[in-house]
Parts: C-alpha cells; structure tokens; sequence
C-alpha cells in the first residue's frame, strides 16, 4: 500500500476533525477561560484563575440542576415507553402504510419547535376543553390547571424530544430478521421470553442512542420550562441563560455550563459503561467475539 | 521514508494546533470582557442629507401599521423622505436585548441599527458603559419643539442628551373584572384566593417597585434593604405557587386565554389584549411611570436618517396616527386635540396629573447588581 493511500483514512476523517476543533475545542477554550475570570459587569472581567467560580456556580443552583435531571430522566423514560411501541407498531403492524406512519412521526418537525411548544399553551390554557376532561379524572395537577406545572414541563419536553427517541428505535426495529424471533418461537418461547431474548437485545443500540438523543437535549433545554413552567419549574438552561443575558456576569454563567457539560458526559460514560459499549456502537451480537 | 514523512505531517499539525492555541491564549488572557468601553464617549453627527437605508428596533406592537389601505408610521416616512427602512421588532426585554447587543457594541458596531428603542434605566446604562452617541438639539429641532415640557429634564438624562422619548407608559394591575373585581391594590394580588391565578412582570424595575409602594415605602427615598425584602415577599409567594409565573409582554396572551385573573401589567396593552373583561387599573398605592427611548448607538451607520426618524414621530401628525394606533402616552405637544374624542378623554392615553399623583418615576436600586441578583434567584425559581 502507498503510503497516498495509507493516508486516505485520516483525510476522511480531516472535515470531522476541523468541524470538532472549530466548534467544540476552540468554543470550550473560551468558555473555560471566561469560566475562570472575576471582576463586575461594570468593570469588566479579567482573566485571574477565579477557581471558586465553579463551587460557586453548583451551590447556588443545585435545585435546578437536580430538577433538570429529574425532569429530562423522566421524560427520557416516558419518550422510551411511548416510542418503542410505537415504532414497534410501525415496523411490524404498519405494512404498505410503513412510510407514512413514519413520515407522521417526523411531519411536526416541519413547525419550529417554538411555535409547537406555545402551541401547547393554547392546548392546555386552563378553560381549554382538554384540561376539563383531565379535571374530570382528576389528572390535572396543580389546582385545576396544567400550565405552570412540573407536569406540563415534563410533557413537553416528552413530546419535543419524542423523535429523536423513535428514529433510532425504528432504524434498529427495521433491521431486526424476523425469522429470529419465528426461530425462538419454534423452540418453544412464549411471545414474552422471545422478546425479552431476541428482540430487546437485538434493538438494544436504538434504545442507547434514543435515551442518549433525548436525555442529553432535554437536560439542558430551557424553552419548555420558560413557556409551560412557573417559577417552581425552572431548570438550568433557564439560569445559564439569566446569568448570561440578564444578570451579564460571563464567569458564573460559563462556569455552570462547564460543570452541566461534564456531570452529562459523567452521567453518558457511566451509562455507556453500564448498556455495553457493544450496545452503543451498534455492534448487534456482542457475545459473538467473546 | 513514508512513515518519516507521515509522522512529519503529524509532528507539523501539531505545531500548527499548538500555534494557534497559544496565540489564542495571549489574545483572549489579555482582554477584558465586559465593563465600560474604552472609546469617549462622541455627539453623533449626520453625514449629508438623509437618505439611504436604516435599520431601527423596536418592541414589537409598538408601531402603527400599514392597515385597511392606511399607510402606517414606517410608510408615511418612507414617502415623505425616500429612506427605506428596515424596522425589525427584536427588543423583548431591556435586559436581553443589551445582553445580545453587547458584544457587538464593545467592538464599536450596531449591528447595522442606527436607532434603539429602550426603557429609562437602559438607556442610561448604555449611555454609562460609552455605549451610545450624544444628540444634538440642533439635529433634531422638531424634536426639541415638540417634546412636552415635562419630559425635557428627566433625572437621569438631564436636557436629553441620548435618550429621546418614543412613548411613555404606567405600570400598574391588569384585572379581569369578571373574575375578581375586588381587586384595587398590589396587596390584593397575595391573597390565597387567586393562588396560580397572578402573573408578575419580570422586569425588576416594574414588579419591585410596585410591591414596595404597597407595603408603604417611599420609592424615591428606597434603599437597598427596602428593595430586598420586597423580594423577599415575591419570592414566598412564587414558592407557595401563588405567582404563576414572571412574564415579558405574554402576560397579555394569558389574560386572553383567561388562565389568570389579574398581572401586573402595562397601560397601553388595551390593544392586545383581547380579553373584554380585562381592564388596567390604578393600584391603590399608585404606579410606575416609565418612558421607552430611542437611542442612536455606536457605530449607527446613518445617522442622518435616524435624526430624520425622530423629527418626523414628533410631527404632532405622526405622534397621533401612533397614539391611535399603540394607546400609550405620547410624549409629543399636540396630539390630544388630533385622535379621536373616546381616546382624548382616556385617562390611559392623557393622564393627568391627577390621575397620577401617586405614582413614581422608575428608578434602580441603590446598588443595582446585589439587589438584581436576589431578584434573579426569584425569577429562576
């Protein structure tokens, strides 16, 4: 092999290279140098090595961060509980309508998300017809309302992030040879023991890279917090982008994006870890090179 | 021979990464971020007659529009001056908007906008961090002949030197008297009665300042512990959920869609909000006396026809057909005896000294940043 073409992997890999270095190394130097500034709004800061400003940036904000975390866990779960079936549905039950059902999925993404999430405003204003019917069953949360509650935060970015949870699913779903699952069924597994055996292992990378989509984006939204919450419902997006935009103070508001981008690369690794790096990488039988 | 050369291909990336992130670390280390810019501060004079474009931003609603083969404000000055104009409505918030402009402003530009329109205290900000240019009264005679008299030496900008105002408003209790008419004062709006049902402004120097004077404060003689413990009331109510949330100008939409019962809210929003029942009150206490501005920045790169913008709002004219349009007080001599009589006699639009005398002008806390970083904790929950 000429060493021309020895060369050509890293050529390939040269725009994703430039693109990470551009927009992520350089971007991450700046924050971390304005991360570790001190000074006032008014006389400016400077550059002095300021340390506290991370303590300082994760002790006044811890509720937020562990509402964040709460907020986007759930949604995460209730995004899996909803889009595995569904693209289940889709792959296995749509038939001729695969495409469509498909194209259903993806089509409100043709609306910004912000229009989508006010949207929801109107859905759910108090006098609406739908929060009554929720009121009957006595599902509406807060007194006789949804706005302005954990719930309706929750829904939303359920709802926002749905996607992003079943496109992977269904690309692993539609993969998965169904006469595995006719094989399991011929030595004698109920519907049960075969899914549990062939078909969740089998999707386990769309349910990796579909909790990662959505976990990962949900955290650190602040737009369905900010439209659909209340005061009690702010997450940490919504205070990095107070301290950036309207208290101005630089330092603080780096410094917990700093720290949030490291407790989400913590909380990816572990979970990596914990599914398999196989799983991840979208290696389908990772026994098979044991 | 091919490895050695791959490796220096390797070996000279790496110079070249190390290169630029050294010179990006002595570039950035050295710098300040933020504080008062280091140019003096200039009076903004205009380069030949207007003509040209400029670009101007405004709150949104806050123009009368082209409107039943009616032309509005922007078209009447497009055909009288031949100046096209790009308005763009992108001021939502003082705060924000300062917050998005900034860097641009440190390094000497507008974003191609030669007029701002930003509240009282803003406007002073910018003047303080060398942000805007000085204005001439000479540039803008019209203007000077126009402005009403109570209007010309404001606190904070004493013989208008940068700021000059476009409208001026009250912020006071938006109710809906179908659902709770018993409301009359600021008081009224902690009553367990409406838990969930109360929006507050989250602009600090409208909500605060109401709060204080119901409590009793004298607002113009308020210090910093007057302020923090106002805060201090809002903020166990927004943690029991009597506040439903802290809003810009959406409070509007919710009153509209009736998921609330009353917010503290501003006097000209009549025309947005499409709720029959919804009425602005006076607090008992009295309100907030605010003026938004137009500014011209640094770097504003047609001058001349931002001078020819202003003069034009302050034809008595134009001032009206704004009046009309928007409902705030105009700041122009004149303008009552040109709209309609329903909105002549309209206390909202033409308040007199009377139906004021209670209220205060807006102003900041003594020490501005310790008192919005209490307040901001109370915003973020």
């Amino acid at each position: 092999m000429s060493w021309s073409k020895r060369l050509v992997p890293y050529w390939l890999l040269g725009p994703g290279i430039v693109w990470l270095v551009l927009f992520f190394v350089v971007p991450m130097y700046f924050m971390g140098e304005i991360a570790l500034r001190s000074g006032t709004p008014i006389e400016g800061f400077t550059f002095t090595w300021e340390w506290s400003n991370f303590p300082d940036a994760l002790s006044g904000n811890t509720e937020q961060i562990f509402r964040s975390l709460y907020y986007a866990g759930v949604a995460t779960i209730l995004a899996l509980a909803i889009g595995y079936p569904l693209a289940y549905a889709i792959v296995f039950r749509g038939g001729r309508f695969r495409l469509l059902l498909l194209f259903a999925v993806i089509a409100p993404f043709f609306t910004t998300y912000l229009i989508r999430t006010i949207a929801w405003k109107t859905i759910l204003s108090d006098s609406s017809p739908v929060v009554d019917v929720l009121e009957v069953f006595s599902l509406a949360p807060g007194d006789g309302r949804v706005l302005a509650t954990s719930g309706a935060v929750i829904a939303g970015l359920t709802y926002n992030f749905l996607p992003f949870m079943i496109l992977p699913l269904y690309a692993s779903l539609e993969r998965l040879d169904g006469r595995l699952i006719e094989a399991a069924k011929d030595l004698y597994s109920n519907s049960f023991t075969a899914f549990r055996k062939v078909t969740l292992p089998l999707t386990a990378p769309g349910i990796v890279a579909g909790v990662l989509l959505t976990f990962i984006p949900a955290f650190g939204d602040y737009l369905n917090a900010q439209l659909l919450g209340g005061p009690q419902q702010q997450m940490v997006g919504n205070v990095i982008q107070l301290l950036f935009l309207n208290q101005r103070d630089y330092p603080e508001a780096a410094a917990l994006s700093f720290l949030m981008m490291a407790l989400i690369m913590i909380i990816v690794f572990v979970y990596i870890r914990f599914a398999g790096i196989g799983a991840f990488m979208g290696d389908e039988d990772p026994e098979e090179k044991t | 021979m091919r490895r050695a050369r791959a490796r220096a291909a390797v070996k000279l990336a790496l110079a070249a990464a190390a290169t630029v992130a050294l010179s990006l670390t002595v570039w950035a280390c050295g710098g300040t971020i933020g504080g008062i810019a280091n140019n003096p501060v200039e009076v903004a004079e205009s380069n030949g007659p207007p003509e040209g474009d400029v670009t101007i931003s405004n709150w949104p609603g806050y123009i009368q529009p082209n409107e039943g083969g009616e032309p509005g404000t922007i078209s009447q000055f497009e055909k009288a001056t031949g100046i096209k104009v790009d308005y763009i409505e992108d001021v939502n918030d003082n705060n924000e908007f300062f917050g998005k402009m900034r860097p641009l402003l440190e390094q000497g530009e507008s974003g191609g906008r030669s007029i701002f329109v930003v509240t009282d205290w803003m406007a002073k900000e910018m003047y303080d961090f060398h942000f805007l240019q000085e204005i001439e009264p000479s540039s803008i005679p019209e203007v000077f002949k126009n402005l009403v008299p109570n209007l010309k030496n404001p606190k904070f900008d004493p013989g208008r030197k940068f700021s000059i105002p476009w409208q001026t408003g009250m912020t006071g209790i938006w109710v809906d008297e179908s659902k709770a008419p018993e409301i009359k004062s600021v008081n009224d709006l902690f009553d367990p009665k409406y838990k969930g049902k109360v929006t507050m402004l989250q602009e600090m120097r409208d909500t605060v300042p109401l709060v204080m004077k119901a409590e009793g404060v004298d607002f113009e003689e308020a210090t910093d512990e007057d302020w923090l413990k106002a805060i201090e009331k809002i903020e166990d109510a927004a943690a029991s959920g009597q506040i439903r949330r802290f809003t810009g100008n959406d409070y509007t939409e919710e009153l509209t869609a009736g998921n609330i019962v009353a917010a503290i809210g501003w006097s000209g929003d009549a025309s947005i909000v499409a709720n029959p029942d919804a009425e602005w009150i006076m607090p008992e206490q009295g309100c907030v006396i605010w003026s938004d501005n137009m500014v011209i920045p640094i770097g504003a790169p047609n001058v001349g026809a931002a001078f020819a913008f202003m003069d034009f709002v302050y034809e008595p004219e134009v001032a009206a057909g704004l009046t009309e349009y928007i409902t705030y007080i105009s700041p122009v001599k004149g303008v009552q005896e040109l709209v309609p009589k329903e909105l002549a006699d309209d206390p909202l639009v033409f308040p007199s000294p009377e139906f004021q005398k209670s209220c205060s002008i807006q102003g900041s806390p003594p020490d501005p940043e310790t008192v919005s970083k209490a307040w901001a904790n109370v915003v973020a929950g």
